[in-house]
């Protein structure tokens, strides 16, 4: 039941004092970026005598990483690094993660500690639907189920008709799906002739990338017989890993011998008390290349009172309830407006009102951006406006690796750009 | 030549005619008119009797209108009679970028606006072939 019964199982004194001593081995690491040999300049060189004193350090913000591109917060010789995983788009700049071949095994126990903690075993199948690529979901999730030693389908999201193919003809028992794929993929079946209940060997699927509710969740595990658990995870701390629900389905247990929880009052930086919701702060304990301290993750969530029946001692977190920033996460992947707004006015022919439109479409995101045509360039033909819809497809595309639905439209139907216009309007109810 | 106005419509029930709307009651008469549509978004080409005026409603009415010169030239209305004009642009090679007609008095006179590439070389071959060209106000008051 546990992967590392020591770790996940120490006293919650015996695991403050080894985060302490993580912590303080931490900043020392961080000092050596340049971006913490100015922020951390205060601190003192011995380092911090107890966790509370941590909430007198400063935040590192997302904004701050980016301007810190590419290497102000990495903390080894650019020659340990081996790999780097980036958030999509140019604009501004991208966030860019390095891991020293430590971080990564350590990134591959934490998610082989997650996979093992709700039952996977060695003679599981493992199909891992999520992206591969910059992207951290599958690639996180492939090496961590290498490391527990379980056969692996690196098949990557979509082509659903393979997906079936390869569930049913591997008799696969455990998936990594979005949970919005997840509910698509199963309105394929019938055409499969596939039953998912009665063809099928499935029993647990690794849902995460996108916040979704219990509700969700249960669709999940009745529609396919199985049993669902919720990944937590982000490319600024490793990627998936960070978070996972056991066997008891109440909560995600944050791995504290690896990350630091605090959570905030997003709008004054209090730090709440257990219980309280508000935006999750996390300072790694182990990473190498690229330490964070006090990173703000824009997820809104709360630490859960209580202990877990499970035996562990690592505290849970609620499922993620939204967003402390504009972030919106379309099929999993991560993305801003403003990226949108950059990418849409540098393209001369059309205005400046655009409207970000977000909903449902038989259980996938859409995102529908509409843009006015500029009527100085506009010289009344059809096929110009076809170039135009192609070409900003082709653009938005490049950028925030969403393939939108772009509606040009007439003028007068967009809200004016005075004022705060709203440009983003989310129809999804998480369901 | 002529003017033809080209607005840029949404594809919805009840777009074509708020501006038909607008320009009755403008007063402005629409001489020719013709749609191309991609199913989510089309170009609506209007020649009006008075264009300065139909373009100037369509912009109060928040339109996205280009204006464009087009050549208006007669034929006559029988069997042959676009054949023989196209002919004479395509034997100089010139490319026609959208066309539609009007019919003026049946089975009498019809007139074909033509969108061309290299506008004044295809008025001038045009008229060398002896065919009719109409200006705005020979539009206004056919």
């Amino acid at each position: 039941m546990y992967w590392e019964q020591n770790c996940e199982t120490m006293s919650r004194d015996e695991l403050n004092g080894y985060q302490l001593r993580m912590l303080n081995q931490t900043i020392r690491r961080a000092r050596k970026a340049p971006h913490y040999a100015t922020a951390l300049a205060k601190t003192p060189e011995k380092g911090l005598a107890s966790l509370a004193e941590l909430a007198g350090l400063p935040f590192t913000s997302k904004a701050e990483l980016r301007s810190g591109f590419p290497y102000g917060f990495l903390a080894v010789a650019r020659e340990e690094v081996v790999r780097l995983h980036s958030s999509s788009g140019t604009t501004g700049n991208p966030t860019v993660v390095y891991h020293t071949r430590g971080d990564i095994a350590e990134w591959e126990n934490l998610i082989a500690r997650c996979m093992y903690s709700t039952g996977v075993r060695r003679n599981d199948v493992f199909q891992n639907m999520m992206g591969y690529g910059l992207f951290t979901g599958g690639i996180g999730f492939h090496y961590g189920a290498e490391r527990l030693g379980v056969m692996t389908i690196p098949i990557g999201p979509g082509n659903s008709k393979r997906q079936i193919w390869f569930l049913k003809h591997l008799q696969t028992t455990v998936i990594h799906i979005l949970p919005s794929y997840a509910l698509h993929l199963y309105t394929l079946f019938p055409e499969t002739g596939v039953d998912p209940k009665k063809d099928l060997k499935l029993r647990i699927a690794f849902i995460g990338a996108e916040p979704h509710s219990e509700a969700t969740r249960k669709k999940i595990e009745e529609l396919y017989g199985i049993k669902a658990y919720d990944s937590y995870g982000l490319s600024e701390m490793c990627g998936p890993g960070v978070a996972f629900e056991c066997l008891m389905q109440n909560g995600l247990h944050l791995w504290e011998d690896h990350f630091y929880p605090e959570v905030i009052d997003p709008s004054s930086g209090r730090v709440l008390p257990a219980g309280e919701e508000g935006e999750l702060v996390l300072t790694t304990l182990k990473r190498e290349a690229m330490p964070l301290i006090r990173y703000r993750t824009g997820d809104l969530t709360r630490l859960l009172p209580g202990d877990c029946p499970c035996g562990r001692t690592h505290r849970r977190i609620d499922r993620i309830k939204g967003r402390s920033d504009d972030m919106l996460i379309i099929n999993g992947v991560n993305l801003f407006p403003i990226q949108i707004e950059k990418t849409l006015m540098a393209i001369p022919q059309i205005g400046h009102n655009y409207l970000i439109e977000i909903y449902k479409e038989n259980y996938m995101d859409r995102l529908e951006v509409k843009v006015e045509i500029n009527e100085e360039v506009f010289r009344g033909t059809l096929s110009e406006l076809e170039r135009l819809a192609a070409r900003v497809t082709a653009e938005l595309r490049a950028e925030i690796g969403v393939t939108p639905v772009v509606r040009l439209v007439e003028p007068s139907s967009l809200p004016v750009s005075e004022g705060k216009a709203r440009r983003v309007i989310d129809r999804r109810n998480q369901g | 030549m002529g003017v033809q106005l080209a607005v840029f419509l949404e594809n919805r029930p009840g777009k074509l005619e708020s501006i038909t709307k607008a320009l009755a009651e403008a007063g402005v008469n629409i001489r020719g008119i013709a749609m191309a549509s991609e199913g989510e978004f089309g170009v609506l080409k209007i020649l009006a009797d008075d264009p300065e005026k139909a373009l100037r409603v369509l912009r109060e009415h928040h339109c996205t209108v280009s204006r464009r010169t087009v050549v208006v030239a007669m034929i006559e209305d029988r069997p042959g009679g676009l054949h023989e004009l196209l002919a004479t642009l395509a034997a100089e090679n010139i490319n026609i970028e959208d066309c539609y007609g009007i019919a003026l008095e049946e089975g009498h006179r019809a007139a074909v606006v033509l969108d061309v590439e290299r506008f004044p070389e295809a008025e001038a071959v045009l008229r060398s072939h002896g065919l009719r060209l109409l200006s705005d106000r020979e539009l206004t008051s056919l």
